[in-house]
């Protein structure tokens, strides 16, 4: 008797415990977003309804519509996302495949070598076109071909190789598990390699390929830096809110383009409800993992497919890290070391507080992005949908118009908000939500993949939530939270377009540095800087890599996250149960 | 300088461990100043700076023109600047930012002439800087290409594909260099040289400085541009030649002024006095094209580019008033103009 309240009250507690993480999943992050995403947002749409004279309207939306040129801006940059879009699904698809299911060799470099355009400033990609690519470039100089890199397949070529790690990040976290039988009966059934990559492969990563196609399209409409640097006369939108807000000072007209880009977030509204429809497959507890063999006839193309690629990026960066040890580019061909010699704007000073916004982002970010996915599945379908929603639409916000909500918002004094004005710590969240929706959709696609039936499972032997949690999702997700980390902490190192409004004369960063020196004219110093800022991300990535090494060794995590690796083992916990025994003993 | 650098480390590693840097707290002796000015220059103006005023702190945030006005603007509702501090006039006269001015009358600054401050004392420019064409000499030895000297020269059909300029809807040097050709042309000429241009026009950058530093890469022969940046890179050892525009040549103030709003006014107007100063003048001629305060020389700089000593001889009168009230008709005709 007293056993049996004993265990009600337990059962009570586990319940209460249970509501109160997901609660609080989605509750904090939630919040945040409220604060430091939604309401900005906010003031800048109340922006595009003032006129010019005060008065609130909606003139300001009529004259961007009937503006001249507009309408060749917004064909312009819907050509480029479409193609941008196409290109790097396919060109990411392959990556990701060659990564996670091929054996195919070098792919520790390979992944270094494509994370690059995130970890290096825009000022390299934009040098190293330039120099290799320009109509004075290497390229020319040696094959004397005339090579027209302003307009539009320049810029192609510069958004490709920005967005595609950021499809590759997404498209791994869905191939990521896979069910070796699937492949074994279709095997048996007949069914030829290209059909079952056609019938298993490309549905199971349908959701990861739909966010990912939605990232790189809104990534590029909203993209700045790219088009004004390689763009030639070819003009998008963001170009256009530039010439508004930074050109004339017009930020009304230039907050209705900003509000107007958040249009192709819609697009999401669509992926979610192909999200919400049942996958098929999905993975099993049981599931075994696909080995990763090594196919001559699939992966020698493949292999010399995605190194090219992997080529190219690495090219750009060390074309611009040779321009930083030479006098003069490219008229005094001699090595010098006088451009690493930086007094301007506090030296290297600003590196540092770089590094600590940088990790601030990527910790809180993780952190958020991780309880917040975990959580979609346990909150009503109405609940996620909002949620997904308000989850996606940053990446639909230019970095400028964003750096200018911030300002609106946080710059006040009569309330609490105004004291993270001026502060690191407000660069760090800008940065966070800047690129909060690339992790989130990671996240999720990483969530996707754990085996619903091993949740189940923990949940049948008593376990709540919390057990779910650390038994079934954690072990499944450490790949791609690590990933998640990786990428908010490179982008938050590199990023500029907010992070110049919220600079103060006392807190400033590493890529406003870059900025400085080459607005002053010191092309080659900002080179340098430049190669400083990545040797840093990359030291300071191997650290962090070699700490959660540590972590993962000395707990039994570790065993978890490897076997899901290398697949050739059963999976500890999920295979010692049996399925059956847990249903007939309830 | 070295004194300059080491406070800068010091500030920044305290910014980024205290994390949240409450500067809500406005010390006394210390200001904030808003500037457009180029990094090096602000470094060795503020080494001479501090000596004359030692007791106080001036922390300057350096911004290109265009973003920090929209900062500027961004901000008018809590102004964090004591001091605007050479800031393009053009952009100093809008609305949105004279409306955060305080008139303050500067030391010296009535023995400016007229044409370099406001009537009621919200601004005062004591240096300028000027359009002028980068010119790639190895480029135009290797096509055979003759050396400019006039916006006219540009519509010369040999230049196609050659000429760079800024776009004046998202550049202030692109509009100061069309404002000058259309005022000095007249209306109808002045269109029909921005017209004629055009078609040699490889492209139309969104920044002032970009078309000079394609040029000097070897990318286009000729970039319209600044006399600043020309002059950079002339001393850097970029085979540019500076040509400042026989006809037309328009030119920018950089302005100074009191934000209303300062918590500090006292150091504010100091440092402002500073600016006017004999003492900031012979600085300023290590960098400045145009220095407006009299009895000043001009800079090494600018006599070995190639600038002539009597500034008035090359500059064209732009009226700033004019030029602003009607940017918007100006760049709308010019998208007409210019639309391919």
């Amino acid at each position: 008797m007293s056993s049996a309240t004993a265990q009600a009250t337990l059962k009570k507690s586990r319940l209460l415990g249970d509501t109160l993480l997901v609660t609080s999943s989605v509750v904090f992050p939630l919040i945040g977003l409220c604060i430091f995403f939604c309401y900005p947002l906010f003031l800048v749409a109340g922006k595009s309804l003032q006129l010019a004279d005060g008065t609130y309207g909606i003139a300001n939306y009529i004259n961007v519509l009937t503006s001249p040129g507009i309408v060749k801006a917004v064909g312009n940059s819907m050509i480029l996302s479409v193609s941008t879009t196409a290109f790097c699904l396919v060109l990411g698809f392959a990556v990701a495949f060659a990564l996670q299911r091929s054996g195919i060799g070098g792919k520790r470099y390979l992944r270094g070598a494509l994370s690059l355009p995130l970890l290096a400033p825009s000022l390299v990609q934009a040098l190293g076109l330039l120099f290799l690519l320009g109509r004075n470039g290497l390229v020319h100089k040696w094959t004397g071909w005339d090579i027209e890199i302003y307009g539009f397949w320049g810029l192609l070529i510069a958004n490709i190789l920005y967005a595609l790690p950021q499809a590759i990040l997404i498209i791994e976290a869905a191939l990521r598990q896979s069910d070796a039988r699937y492949y074994e009966a279709a095997e048996i059934l007949g069914a030829s390699k290209w059909r079952q990559f056609l019938d298993i492969t490309l549905p199971n990563a349908k959701f990861g390929i739909l966010s990912a196609g939605f990232v790189v399209f809104t990534v590029t409409i909203t993209d700045f830096g790219n088009a004004a640097v390689i763009g030639g006369n070819f003009k998008v939108l963001a170009t256009e809110i530039y010439s508004q807000v930074v050109g004339q000072m017009n930020f009304g007209m230039g907050a209705v383009i900003g509000i107007l880009l958040l249009l192709p977030t819609l697009i999401a509204v669509y992926i979610e409800r192909v999200a919400s429809q049942k996958q098929f497959g999905g993975s099993s507890e049981s599931a075994i993992p696909v080995s990763t063999g090594f196919y001559a006839k699939r992966d020698v193309p493949l292999g010399i497919f995605v190194h090219t690629i992997g080529s190219i990026a690495v090219i750009v960066v060390i074309t611009v890290i040779m321009a930083s040890f030479i006098k003069l580019w490219p008229y005094r061909m001699t090595f010098t070391l006088a451009n690493y010699n930086i007094t301007l704007s506090g030296g290297y000073a600003p590196l540092w507080t770089s590094l600590l916004v940088s990790v601030e982002a990527a910790v809180l970010g993780v952190i958020f992005l991780f309880f917040l996915a975990f959580s979609m599945k346990r909150i009503s379908p109405k609940l996620a949908k909002i949620v997904y929603l308000l989850a996606v639409l940053p990446v639909g916000v230019p970095g400028l118009v964003l750096g200018i909500s911030y300002v609106l918002a946080f710059n006040v004094s009569d309330n609490m908000l105004g004291v993270l004005y001026g502060s690191s710590f407000l660069i760090a969240l800008c940065n966070f939500y800047h690129y909060h929706s690339q992790g989130f959709l990671t996240m999720v696609t990483g969530v996707r993949a754990v085996p619903p039936s091993l949740e189940e499972t923990v949940s049948c032997f008593g376990g709540g939530n919390f057990r779910i949690l650390r038994d079934a999702v954690l072990p499944f997700m450490g790949p791609t939270i690590i990933s998640v980390f990786f990428f908010i902490f490179m982008r938050s190192m590199v990023t500029l377009s907010a992070v110049i409004f919220l600079i103060s004369s006392k807190v400033s960063v590493a890529a406003v540095s870059v900025m400085r020196l080459d607005e002053a004219g010191f092309t080659s110093q900002a080179a340098a800087f430049s190669t400083c800022i990545m040797i840093t991300v990359i030291l300071a990535m191997g650290l962090m890599n070699s700490l959660i090494h540590l972590y993962s060794k000395s707990g039994s995590r570790k065993e978890e996250i490897k076997n899901n690796q290398d697949g050739s083992q059963k999976r500890g916990f999920a295979r010692m149960i049996d399925r059956n025994y847990c249903w007939t003993s309830t | 300088m070295k004194s300059f650098s080491i406070k800068n480390v010091r500030i920044f590693a305290t910014g980024a461990l205290l994390g949240l840097a409450v500067c809500s707290q406005v010390q006394a002796g210390e200001i904030t100043v808003y500037s457009a000015l180029e990094e090096d220059e602000i470094a060795d103006y503020l080494a001479v700076a501090k000596k004359s005023l030692p007791d106080i702190e001036i922390n300057v945030l350096r911004l290109s023109t265009g973003d920090l006005g929209a900062r500027i603007i961004a901000e008018s509702a809590n102004p964090q600047a004591d001091v605007i501090w050479g800031f393009a006039v053009t952009n100093m006269a809008d609305k949105k930012i004279i409306s955060q001015l305080e008139p303050y009358k500067a030391a010296n600054s009535e023995s400016l002439p007229a044409q370099y401050r406001a009537e009621d004392g919200s601004w005062f420019a004591a240096t300028g800087y000027m359009g002028a064409f980068c010119v790639n000499t190895e480029v135009l030895k290797s096509k055979n290409l003759p050396m400019p000297q006039s916006w006219a020269d540009l519509t010369n059909p040999v230049y196609k594909g050659e000429v760079v300029m800024p776009n004046p809807a998202s550049s202030g040097t692109g509009y100061l260099q069309i404002a000058a050709i259309i005022q000095g042309a007249g209306e109808e000429a002045g269109w029909k040289l921005i017209d004629d241009m055009d078609g040699n026009m490889a492209q139309y950058t969104s920044s002032g400085s970009k078309p000079c530093k394609m040029a000097r890469a070897g990318e286009y022969a000729i970039g319209a541009s600044l006399s600043f940046v020309a002059m950079k890179s002339v001393e850097m050892g970029y085979p540019i030649s500076m040509v400042i525009p026989s006809d037309w040549a328009g030119y920018e103030l950089e302005a100074s002024g009191l934000v209303a709003g300062s918590k500090n006014k006292e150091d504010a107007k100091k440092f402002l006095d500073w600016t006017l100063s004999q003492e900031a003048a012979e600085v300023y001629a290590k960098y400045k094209a145009i220095i407006t305060i009299p009895g000043s020389k001009p800079s090494e700089m600018a006599t070995a580019a190639g600038l002539p000593e009597n500034l008035s001889e090359v500059l064209y009168p732009v009226d700033f008033a004019k030029s602003a009230m009607e940017r918007p008709e100006i760049l709308k005709k010019w998208s007409a103009t210019t639309a391919k």
